[in-house]
C-alpha cells in the first residue's frame, strides 16, 4: 500500500477504512446487554428458591456487573439504532436497562459519556478525569476513594460537570437510581436478607465498578497527560487480554470514530494502525 | 421532592449504616453460630456497629 504523508489524505485515508466498520447493528451487544441483565435477574429467585448456591451466584453477579456496562456503552454512541431509525427503540431499551445493575442511569451515563469524548483528559470538563492515577495499584485505591459519600471525583464529578453543562435535570434520575438502590438493600436487609443483598448487588457493583473504571478509563487514557484527537487515548497490549480489557486495547479507534461498533474496533485498528503510527499516536506493544 | 431527595441522599452514610450494615452484621454473627455476643443479640451488636461507622462516615464523609 503507498501510504501518503499529506495530512489530508491521511484522514481520508483513516475515514475510509473506518466507514468500512460502520453502519452495522450490533447484535452481539443486543443479546449480551439484555441476556446479562437477565442473568442477574434470573439470581434472585435462584438464590431466593434455593435453586442456586449463594457462593456460586455471587462470582456471577459480580461477572453481570463488570460485563453490564459496555452494551449500554454501545446505545450511548446511538450504534444499535441512530434516532430516526427503524431500531432506535432498540437502542434506547439496551441503553437504559444494561446499567441496572450498576445503578446508573442512561441518560445521566450518555450526557456524561459525550462529555468525556469533548475534553478527554481535561482535568475539569472531562467527568472520569478523576480515575487517573499514576499506577495500576494507584487506579483501584483512586476508584474506591472516588465512591466515597465525600468523594470530590467520581459520579459526584458526574453531578459537578451535569452543573456546569446545565443538565441539571439529569440530577434528578442520579438521585432516584441511588435511592430506589440504597431503598431495596435496605428492604431486603431488614427483612433478614441483607447477605444475599450483599453479594448479589452490593459487593458485586463494587467490584464491578473497580474493574469497569480501571479498564474502562484508567488503563485506555493512562497516563492521561496529552489532549486531541491522537493523543488522548492510546492503543496497549493487557495482561489480561483484549477479552479480559473488555477490548479496550483499541480503545484509541473508538475515540476517532466512535461509531463503530466495540467488537469490529481490533480490526479496523489493524487496518489504519499505519495511519496512527504517521499521526504520532501511542501505540504501545500492539 | 428535590429538598427530600437531596436530605435522603445527604444522610445515606448513616441511613446506610444503620439499615443496611447493621442487619448484614447481625445476620453473618448468627450464621457463624453467635446469635448472642457477651449477653448481647447479634442485631443489637450490628446495629451498634453499622450506626457507629454511618456516624463516622457522616461525619468523615468517607467509609475507609
Amino acid at each position: 500500500m503507498t501510504i501518503s504523508t499529506s495530512p489530508n489524505a491521511l484522514r481520508r485515508q483513516e475515514q475510509q477504512i473506518a466507514r468500512k466498520y460502520a453502519g452495522r447493528l450490533p447484535w452481539e451487544a443486543v443479546i449480551w446487554g439484555l441476556g446479562n441483565l437477565a442473568v442477574w435477574l434470573a439470581l434472585w429467585p435462584l438464590v431466593f428458591f434455593d435453586v442456586m448456591p449463594l457462593w456460586l451466584a455471587f462470582p456471577i453477579a459480580t461477572l453481570n456487573v463488570m460485563l453490564c456496562y459496555l452494551p449500554s456503552h454501545e446505545a450511548q454512541h446511538d450504534i444499535i439504532g441512530r434516532k430516526g431509525t427503524k431500531w432506535r427503540w432498540l437502542n434506547e431499551l439496551v441503553g437504559h436497562l444494561s446499567t441496572i445493575p450498576l445503578v446508573l442511569p442512561y441518560r445521566v451515563a450518555k450526557v456524561t459519556h459525550i462529555q468525556h469524548h469533548l475534553h478527554a483528559n481535561d482535568p475539569d470538563r472531562d467527568p472520569d478525569y478523576s480515575s487517573m492515577a499514576p499506577g495500576p495499584w494507584q487506579a483501584i485505591w483512586k476508584s474506591i476513594q472516588n465512591r466515597q459519600p465525600g468523594a470530590k471525583g467520581g459520579f459526584n464529578k458526574y453531578g459537578d460537570i451535569l452543573r456546569d453543562i446545565g443538565r441539571e435535570d439529569l440530577l434528578l434520575d442520579g438521585a432516584l437510581f441511588q435511592i430506589v438502590h440504597f431503598a431495596i438493600l435496605i428492604g431486603l436487609a431488614l427483612s433478614g436478607h441483607a447477605i444475599e443483598a450483599a453479594l448479589l448487588w452490593w459487593l458485586p457493583r463494587q467490584i464491578g465498578l473497580t474493574y469497569i473504571q480501571f479498564f474502562l478509563s484508567w488503563a485506555p487514557h493512562h497516563p492521561a497527560d496529552g489532549t486531541g484527537r491522537y493523543r488522548d487515548t492510546r492503543a496497549f497490549r493487557s495482561s489480561w487480554g483484549n477479552i479480559g480489557s473488555m477490548g479496550m486495547q483499541y480503545h484509541i479507534v473508538h475515540h476517532l470514530h466512535p461509531y463503530i461498533p466495540l467488537t469490529d474496533t481490533p480490526a479496523a485498528y489493524r487496518d489504519m494502525r499505519h495511519i496512527l503510527e504517521q499521526r504520532g499516536c501511542r501505540l504501545e506493544n500492539i | 421532592m428535590q429538598f427530600v431527595l437531596k436530605n435522603i441522599l445527604h444522610f445515606m452514610p448513616l441511613i446506610f449504616g444503620l439499615g443496611f450494615l447493621g442487619p448484614l452484621i447481625s445476620q453473618i454473627l448468627a450464621m457463624a453460630g453467635h446469635g448472642e455476643v457477651a449477653g448481647l443479640p447479634a442485631l443489637a451488636i450490628g446495629l451498634t456497629i453499622g450506626g457507629l461507622w454511618g456516624m463516622i462516615a457522616q461525619w468523615r464523609g468517607r467509609w475507609l
